[in-house]
């Protein structure tokens, strides 16, 4: 079933300037969609829009069947969890703790309740012995780890993961694409946002994003395969498949290299 | 020897702070002319901390680091014969994040605020500034346009222009190609390659990318829980330590190089530098 | 920063700590308006002997509060001095003349080169101004040969000295107390602490839990605020600012190169902020449950018993005088 859909969406910040222009897309229950594009695709702007920070110029999302609008806003929010890029910029609590607690503070869970889910998600993040510390104290992918332990207190399904990685160091980046995989193969609907093809290896489905408009759409496995798209995209390449991509053009047909390469750009 | 640190501790006064960068033992050459470095370590090991040390924005607690023959101890700064200043125009640090750095109205004012600061009278800093911000890859008429509705990418290009325009002998770039899309990265490096080549000068790059390392680096520094652990070439690097000791990533060209030999169970006769090398190396074992 | 230690937690276990930190609000409210109350300077002596109590039962060393005294010791000079000069009632304490002449004019130049040039050597260097000055005052006093200048008297009254005494014991009495609030109270539960008390003004259309909840925010900030600010003065530095030295104009200047963009940067952060808590189902003005809760206990209750036993006592007693 499809728990977002996207309909002829567009938004210009500016007159002059659309950053979207009639995208449309459908993203299923349990899928994890990578939505990819340079800086300035327009990727940024999709996430405000989703949860109703931004209202569209033209064109309809749906949540979980769901029509976003005035009325309907804070129920899609409640539905959808959302870690941006800057860890310094969504924490506000005065400790971990605090932190994880805010968003269940708003939708008035009972107390036990809160305490009982801070012990439970900060062990699943493995923030647990942090819970008094100040976010000053923390590195950004600890920081991030509390934003998703705060979103999962909240029993959302849909998470996204609006350009996480992008301030952190490779070791931070890597754990929180390890949380990621987790969460995906636990059921939950992921929707990564980035400019890093790295991370959109291991989704089922991409989306292409360019100067505001949807340049593809597709299963991973095929869009990865479609040198023409991927050179459009301004996106960088794999190093596997830049490789993938030589042999082909100079008509070396080693399928065993071939395979070899597949899965390495896979496993990156 | 333009940077020499002899012995070099540094602790952070510490309010408590767990993150306590320090330095522990350092001693480093850095000379003037024609060194393409790239120092690398994970968070916390030190990096910045050491090439803080480099411009005399802080002083060791206990050694020396003379740089451009001033010899720096922990009380320089109270002593009224050394001049730290001056040090800064020689020695050009530019910072992780350009918003730390942008201030003033229009792009023009800002890049010319480094030069002014050190005597460069106006006519001269606003001739500078034209030329350099084509060097970073943007337009003149970025010029009048105000740092803050500028991208990220542009951002940092600017905040480097601001320390180009000093004119610095020795120029040292906190990750300066991080937030940039692979084009933006590739011209940067490109222009601190030139600068390198064309004015010999010498360009310390703080980076996390060890492709970048691989690339452009002839001596790589590794810092590694404040210590000093390495000082040498990349490939002495990635072919003989086992960095994972460091927490550091080998190059992607090299990862797939193993890997390639790993799973075809063959070796080849060298170590390519980029794509089309190992593309080269593949045609002939196929 | 490390001296101004109002508004500084150091961690503890004695009964303050334990405290709510409403009731230790309330407290110093009721014991605030009691030291105001006082006219006698022997009553006042007897309530900064029982300040004095609460810091031994409490566990606080009083050399943690004379550092914290630091601050407004020339504000407690100044009165003093004020005080003492221009009261002049009561039986003459000390009346001197002091008179200026040509030699001890330059005796007292000599004295005045010797503290500018000793004082960096000086730790305190507040206590050594003052026994410099009165140096002077005594030569001025003592030793007059040569050729007169000029020449004034220097009287003081014991009604001055009674009220100097008067107002500095309670000057040092209301910063005692505050210090040992905050001192005792983690700024997070002070802010709690004060939410609760002031939640009656939402009858007045001031929702104190708002403002709570931006006073939290601000303190989640300050540390990376600090941190923030180092680095952009580091960064500026890097580009020639030297924020040790420079005129007016330069000073200026290096406030901007570092204002402006700490104020950048807080308007983008307060924007990413408000969007990430409008995501998290913040909605202004809506009730929220909370994980911190507040416990009155017996103790509490018993310390604003006595807290209004002493104030009710000192009005008493200030109508039976």
């Amino acid at each position: 079933m499809n728990i977002i859909e996207i309909k002829n969406l567009s938004f210009s910040y500016r007159e002059d300037v659309p950053a979207l222009h009639h995208v449309n897309f459908t993203i299923k229950k349990g899928e994890w969609v990578s939505i990819l594009g340079h800086n300035g695709s327009g990727k940024s702007t999709l996430t405000k829009l989703i949860i109703g920070l931004l209202k569209a110029d033209e064109g309809e999302i749906y949540v979980d069947n769901v029509l976003l609008n005035e009325e309907t806003v804070h129920e899609i929010r409640r539905k959808i969890g959302i870690v941006f890029q800057n860890p310094d910029n969504q924490f506000v609590g005065v400790t971990v703790e605090d932190d994880i607690a805010f968003g269940m503070e708003n939708l008035n869970f009972e107390r036990d309740e809160m305490l009982n889910r801070i012990t439970e998600y900060s062990k699943k993040v493995e923030m647990f012995e942090y819970l008094k510390k100040e976010p000053h104290l923390l590195s950004g992918g600890q920081k991030q780890r509390v934003a998703i332990a705060g979103i999962l207190a909240m029993d959302t399904d849909i998470i996204i993961f609006d350009e996480a990685t992008a301030m952190l160091d490779p070791k931070g980046r890597e754990s929180i694409m390890k949380y990621i995989r987790d969460l995906y193969h636990e059921g939950k609907t992921i929707i990564t946002i980035t400019h890093d093809m790295k991370e959109a290896v291991n989704s089922d489905k991409i989306i292409i994003l360019k100067d505001g408009e949807v340049l593809e759409i597709g299963e991973t496995n095929t869009v990865l395969n479609n040198k023409e798209v991927l050179n459009k995209s301004n996106l960088e390449l794999l190093l596997p498949l830049k490789l993938l991509y030589k042999l082909d053009e100079a008509k070396i047909e080693n399928k065993k290299v071939k395979e070899i390469l597949w899965q390495l750009s896979l496993n990156k | 020897m333009a940077i020499k640190f002899e012995q070099v501790n540094f602790l952070y006064p510490s309010f408590d702070n767990d993150h306590f960068s320090a330095l522990t033992d350092i001693n480093l050459d850095i000379s003037e002319k024609g060194e393409f470095i790239t120092l690398i370590g994970e968070t916390g090991s030190g990096k910045s901390t050491l090439v803080q040390h480099m411009n005399a924005l802080l002083r060791p607690t206990t050694g020396n680091v003379t740089i451009y023959g001033i010899k720096i101890e922990k009380n320089s700064n109270k002593d009224k014969k050394i001049k730290l200043n001056p040090l800064r125009q020689k020695v050009g640090l530019v910072f992780q994040f350009p918003e730390y750095q942008l201030f003033e109205e229009t792009v023009l004012k800002d890049i010319i605020f480094g030069p002014k600061n050190f005597g460069v009278k106006e006519e001269e800093a606003i001739a500078r500034a034209k030329e350099v911000i084509q060097h970073v890859g943007l337009s003149e008429e970025y010029l009048e346009r105000s740092p803050f509705n500028l991208s990220g990418g542009e951002k940092k290009r600017v905040s480097i222009a601001g320390i180009l325009a000093m004119e610095p002998d020795i120029l040292v770039l906190d990750e300066p190609t991080s937030g940039l899309d692979p084009k933006g990265r590739d011209a940067l490096l490109e222009l601190f390659t030139n600068i390198h080549k064309e004015l010999n000068k010498t360009v310390i790059i703080i980076t996390h990318d060890m492709n970048i390392v691989y690339k452009y680096a002839s001596r790589v520094l590794v810092m590694h829980q404040s210590r000093l652990v390495f000082d040498g070439t990349p490939n002495q690097l990635f072919m003989k330590e086992n960095i994972a000791k460091w927490n550091l990533d080998l190059p992607d060209i090299i990862e797939i190089t193993n890997q390639l030999e790993q799973k075809l169970k063959l070796k080849f006769d060298t170590l390519p530098h980029n794509v089309d090398q190992l593309f080269e190396l593949m045609k002939g074992v196929l | 920063m490390k001296n101004i230690i109002i508004g500084q937690y150091i961690p503890g276990t004695s009964f303050l700590y334990k405290m709510d930190p409403r009731s230790k609000i309330i407290a110093l409210g009721i014991l605030m308006v009691t030291a105001f109350i006082f006219k006698d300077i022997s009553h006042i002596l007897y309530m900064l002997a029982g300040v004095l109590i609460i810091l031994k039962i409490g566990g606080i060393p009083i050399v943690r509060i004379a550092r914290g005294l630091k601050p407004i010791m020339i504000l407690l000079l100044f009165t003093f001095t004020f005080q003492v000069l221009f009261i002049k009632t009561g039986a003459v304490m000390l009346d001197t003349a002091l008179t200026l002449t040509t030699y001890n004019l330059g005796i007292m130049i000599i004295i005045i080169l010797l503290w500018y040039f000793l004082r960096k050597y000086i730790k305190s260097k507040l206590l050594f101004m003052v026994v410099i000055i009165l140096v002077i005052l005594t030569m001025l006093s003592m030793y007059t040969p040569g050729t007169i200048i000029s020449s004034s008297n220097l009287t003081i009254y014991e009604d001055g000295l009674l009220g100097a005494s008067f107002i500095m014991v309670r000057l040092v009495i209301i910063v005692t107390l505050s210090t040992i609030l905050t001192l005792t109270t983690k700024p997070t539960d002070l802010n709690l602490g004060l939410e609760k008390i002031l939640k009656p003004l939402n009858l007045v259309k001031i929702n104190a839990e708002e403002i709570a909840l931006i006073i939290s925010i601000a303190l989640r900030y300050i540390p990376t605020l600090l941190d923030e600010a180092n680095k952009i003065m580091l960064a500026q530095a890097s580009r020639g600012v030297d924020f040790s030295e420079g005129k007016l104009k330069d000073k200026v200047m290096q406030i901007i190169s570092l204002l402006v963009p700490m104020f950048i940067i807080s308007f983008k952060r307060s924007d990413d902020l408000a969007n990430a808590m409008e995501a998290r189902s913040f909605i202004p003005g809506k009730e929220r449950t909370r994980i911190h809760v507040l416990s009155w206990q017996r103790n509490d209750t018993a310390v604003i018993v006595f807290c209004l036993v002493v104030l009710v006592s000192t009005i008493v007693l200030g109508f039976v005088a």
